[in-house]
């Protein structure tokens, strides 16, 4: 990403970013640090790509650092991310060696830059474990929980306890989400680049070029779930509500699922979900690259509503997207969806695939009722989910850090 | 994170009330308002919503939600106050009003982060034209928190104000007039506005 701050003033306005400007001031010439498991694929890489350009901008010598490994390690994270978000799945030691085995062969390669940093953000489980392997460390880490891990396996949780709770503090996106650890915790909602290719205004004639591209008709009102193929996203339960209206309102139903490189699961659940269409016509079921953003962005544009059933969620960057695009979101009641979708004033909330059904029906029905609350997502994003009040917020917790915790942080 | 276990049921929340640090009292007393939300919550402060969101118990809400946290200049009587609304509830009731998993109370502090806002005003007359103009966000770290910040505990507007002498004592009595706790920041607002309207220069000029 290449835009620069000032790019944002028409759509956050000249005071929001004179206050990133002013919390910036004091933190000139940081070393920083951000390291996940992946460049491409899923929201912490799409919230890197903004965030480290607009710190460097700011004057913070900010990088961005990924560990790498091979299939069993990513096998092992995976495992890792569904036991944060309380699956039951086996945690052999033969795991916890891969796992710890492939960080000290990245530690050895990003000993030296995490150990002079400043502040180092560590994202996620994948590198927590790159803390005890940095043992000359000089600056504040920090450890970023991006997943709902309101219910952990307790197995995992003990054993991920361990690692982070040696860092300076965390951050999670929802309060729901904190656990107990002996550091201070702090509350972060993601946010969304508004002039990114994923969110940016489209030409109609554009949005149109796609879905003649893309084999979609635009005869019938169009129903998207964009998310990797993985059961948490519930695909399968998004096809059930949509079996469930196709006689009544008649729809056609979008699931578009990028690949993420650190997600080994992805291939299993997009054969289930080809499995569950079933040949229906009215379903488009589309693998998409890792880059396809604009891609994306057409097809929440085209949708007469968005839908995010998952089952657990840590934030949902795709329910920002498509507030974001005024469109009105039916959300699994789960997570970070809670935080964005309001009952009756951004979209609905539901449990099962039934209550699904009900609120497309109710939408696709009643489109002024759906348009409405389309202007209050939009409106709703705009103050909350963007991303000068992410930055505010990172460069709020590094100033309140390194300048002491307390009640008032006078920017200047 | 206030680094305070949540309290699941009312007698946890009595227990963590009684030790949690005063930020955390001011945060979930005071602060409630400027949390964005599309319902106008009914009671103004945490306590009080969770009491009837989460416990379901509508007589503890009530009996929360009335108190007023700008009434008390030492957060240790608001403490008090609370933990005795709280021991009158748990005498009544025939058990311990509890929450399901996932709805406990979280204990929260926030840190005030303050911008100059680039806005300067020489005089009363300015104040008055500018007050519709002013963020939500001024509006309640200028006129409510200031408050609990300031020594004398009264509003930045008002300190101000008073430097000007008698001319502008008939404008501290319309901002001192204004009941502003249990209304809405917009509210506020519009409240300042209409207060402070019969002193804009216009109006006094005919």
């Amino acid at each position: 990403m290449d835009r620069q701050l000032d790019a944002y003033e028409p759509v956050v306005g000249a005071s929001a970013i004179s206050q990133l400007r002013q919390l910036a001031g004091d933190l000139k010439g940081a070393r920083v640090v951000h390291v996940n498991s992946t460049k491409e694929g899923g929201g912490v890489a799409e919230i890197l790509d903004w965030l480290i350009p607009l710190m460097n901008e700011l004057g913070l010598e900010t990088s961005w650092e990924v560990v790498k490994g091979e299939a069993p390690f990513y096998n092992v994270t995976k495992s890792f991310h569904n036991a944060l978000q309380g699956n039951k799945v086996p945690l052999t030691r033969a795991m916890l060696d891969t796992y710890e085995a492939t960080l000290a062969e990245n530690a050895l390669r990003l000993r030296p830059i995490l150990e002079e940093a400043d502040f180092v953000f560590i994202h996620d489980p994948q590198p927590a474990g790159l803390f005890d392997l940095c043992p000359n460390r000089k600056g504040i880490w920090v450890w970023r929980c991006h997943i709902d891990a309101s219910h952990p396996q307790r197995k995992f949780w003990v054993y991920l306890k361990s690692l982070v709770s040696k860092y300076d503090a965390s951050i999670f996106s929802m309060p729901e989400f904190a656990q107990s650890l002996p550091h201070p915790q702090f509350i972060i909602a993601p946010s969304i680049d508004p002039l990114s290719d994923k969110n940016c205004p489209l030409e109609d004639a554009e949005v149109l070029t796609t879905l003649y591209k893309l084999g979609i008709p635009t005869d019938l009102p169009i129903l998207t779930q964009v998310s990797r193929f993985d059961y948490f996203k519930d695909p399968l339960g998004v096809i059930e509500a949509h079996k469930l209206v196709a006689d009544s309102v008649g729809a056609r139903l979008v699931l578009a699922g990028g690949g993420a490189s650190d997600d080994p699961e992805g291939a299993a659940v997009l054969e289930e979900v080809r499995e569950a269409a079933n040949g229906d016509e009215s379903v488009h079921i589309l693998e998409l690259p890792p880059d396809a953003h604009r891609t994306i962005n057409a097809l929440q544009r085209a949708s007469a509503l968005v839908i995010q059933k998952s089952t657990r969620e840590g934030f949902g960057l795709t329910v920002t997207e498509a507030l974001w695009k005024g469109k009105p979101v039916i959300g699994g009641n789960v997570g970070g969806i809670r935080q964005q979708v309001h009952n009756h004033h951004t979209g609905y909330l539901v449990n099962t695939p039934q209550g699904a059904a009900l609120r497309i029906q109710e939408m696709l029905r009643d489109p002024a009722r759906a348009g409405e609350m389309g202007r209050q997502g939009k409106k709703f994003v705009t103050e909350n989910f963007l991303l000068n009040r992410h930055l505010r917020e990172y460069l709020t917790l590094m100033l309140g850090i390194r300048r002491g915790l307390t009640n008032h942080l006078i920017a200047h | 994170m206030a680094g305070v276990d949540t309290a699941l049921n009312l007698r946890e929340l009595r227990e963590r009330l009684l030790s949690c640090p005063v930020e955390c009292l001011f945060h979930h007393f005071c602060e409630t308002v400027i949390r964005p939300t599309f319902d106008d919550p009914e009671f103004r402060n945490d306590f009080a919503v969770w009491a009837a969101r989460d416990l379901q118990d509508r007589v503890l809400a009530e009996r929360l939600g009335i108190i007023n946290p700008y009434d008390y200049t030492d957060l240790e009587e608001l403490r008090q106050l609370a933990v005795e609304v709280i021991d009158d509830r748990l005498s009544e009731v025939p058990y311990i009003p509890w929450v399901k998993m996932g709805n406990d109370f979280r204990f929260m502090r926030a840190v005030t982060v303050v911008f100059d806002t680039g806005l300067k005003l020489d005089s009363p007359d300015d104040f008055v034209t500018a007050l519709s103009d002013l963020s939500l966000g001024s509006i309640y770290y200028h006129y409510v928190e200031a408050r609990r910040r300031t020594d004398n505990h009264t509003d930045d507007f008002t300190a101000w104000l008073s430097e000007f002498g008698k001319t502008s004592e008939g404008l501290i009595e319309a901002l001192a007039g204004i009941d502003f706790y249990f209304i809405s920041l917009k509210d506020l607002r519009t409240q300042l506005v209409r207060a402070t309207a019969p002193f804009r220069k216009e109006t006094i000029l005919g």
